[in-house]
């Protein structure tokens, strides 16, 4: 299976770095998806929640509130302001996650349309894991 | 005998001093230790966006892409005005910190007197700030607490009315000037021309073959102004912390020579009390031994 780089970093430090089978993004117009060998392409991000499977298949979500995504055939850069990553060991780890995602989201939004689409997002990221 | 009494005071003092200077040394270790983290962790995000941002500059530089414009990615043949942000400490004792800074701001206001460019100066930092208004030189902007705890929505606030008035074309130009964290023992001076964009080391050569770089064309000016302001922002926010953590590096070496020093001037006073009290016996002695002669 062929994968592309996947780098998501914030001003406080690396969220994610390593290899990715395919990236859905939240697009300022609307989400896309990534695959290797993808065009290029420069464009904002949104408020919303990057998800992405790995090497050996599983799928992680990040949640971001302001990025700027870089793409070439490669390579995927993330530049976000502030990001959480929906995982953890137990429940409550997520749980967790859960809350200072919402709490993210609600700082830099205040539609309330869009904090629900994206809330719900987050919610159904978590339910997968637990 | 007042000899003897005066070197062991001095000595006293001059050990007392030491013990302040060691413990400031170990303050600023500890501090150091947390914000070079800081200044590591974010040192990758601020490559990744320059890097953006030079591309994107470059590439429509290179190509002479019309119809933009943002004046951040011209090249600004005769800037009339620019604005100067200069980054010190807010304290004192660590070394020549502060003033490689002042230099480098002092040089920069003769270069652009020379080539008469009025220049808008804007300081962070109490002294740096102290140093141009003591020498009367007119300062636009003088922020004195935020050096010492830099805090990414007051740094934004700071250097949002320059990005404006970059904008407006008030002004034609931005530089950052500040000191930063090379690793423990020395700093690294930078002298950051943030806008417009400096494209200089961009070879379009190099880059012409290499894959394109489309933006989603619809909201184009949007996508720009906004990376464009982030970019700023963080540039501001990176000089800061980076700023800090150079900071605390210098006043580590600059206390651990004081110390250094302090223990020197011990050993040396040490030497001359011996010597003194040595004087006294011997004066003391002599002063007997005549005695008794003279009686004999």
């Amino acid at each position: 299976m062929e994968t592309l780089k996947l780098e998501i970093l914030t001003p406080n430090g690396l969220i994610f770095d390593g290899q990715a089978q395919s990236v859905t993004l939240p697009g300022e117009e609307g989400e896309f998806g990534v695959l290797p060998h993808h065009a290029s392409i420069t464009t904002l991000l949104s408020a919303g929640v990057i998800d992405f499977e790995t090497e050996n298949g599983t799928t992680e979500s990040i949640v971001v509130n302001w990025g700027v995504v870089q793409v070439d055939e490669t390579k995927v850069v993330v530049l976000v302001d502030g990001a959480v990553a929906i995982r953890g060991e137990n429940e409550s780890d997520v749980a967790k996650a859960l809350e200072d995602a919402k709490k993210l989201i609600h700082d830099v939004s205040d539609s309330n349309v869009a904090i629900a689409a994206v809330s719900a997002k987050i919610e159904s990221a978590a339910f997968r894991l637990v | 005998m007042a000899n003897l009494k005066d070197i062991q005071r001095k000595i006293k003092s001059v050990s007392n001093t030491q013990k302040t200077t060691r413990a400031m040394k170990l303050v600023s270790t500890a501090k150091l230790r947390r914000a070079e983290e800081l200044a590591k962790r974010s040192r990758l995000f601020a490559q990744k966006t320059n890097e953006l941002i030079t591309e994107l500059s470059g590439r429509i530089n290179c190509h002479k892409i019309g119809g933009i414009s943002s004046r951040s990615f011209e090249i600004i043949e005769e800037p009339k005005m620019v604005d100067i942000v200069f980054v010190t400490a807010d304290k004192g004792l660590c070394g020549g910190f502060n003033l490689q800074t002042i230099k480098a701001v002092k040089a920069l206001l003769r270069e652009h007197k020379e080539k008469k460019i009025k220049v808008r100066l804007r300081g962070i930092g109490k002294k740096g700030v102290e140093f141009f208004t003591y020498n009367e030189v007119e300062l636009m902007d003088a922020v004195k607490d935020l050096s010492s705890a830099p805090d990414v929505a007051r740094s934004a606030e700071f250097i949002q009315s320059s990005i404006r008035d970059f904008n407006d074309g008030i002004i034609d130009g931005l530089h950052i000037v500040y000191n930063g964290y090379k690793n423990v023992i020395t700093q690294e001076l930078h002298v950051n021309k943030i806008l417009p964009v400096d494209v200089d080391d961009f070879d379009c050569e190099e880059n012409v073959q290499s894959s394109m770089v489309e933006i989603e064309a619809e909201d184009e000016e949007k996508v720009l102004d906004s990376l464009i302001t982030k970019y700023v922002e963080y540039n501001m926010y990176y000089a800061l912390i980076d700023s800090v953590a150079a900071e605390h590096s210098a006043r580590m070496q600059a206390m651990d020579a004081a110390t250094n020093n302090a223990k020197e001037m011990v050993k040396t006073l040490n030497v001359q009390f011996n010597k003194a009290r040595q004087e006294a016996i011997t004066t003391e002695l002599i002063e007997i031994i005549s005695g008794v002669e003279s009686m004999k």
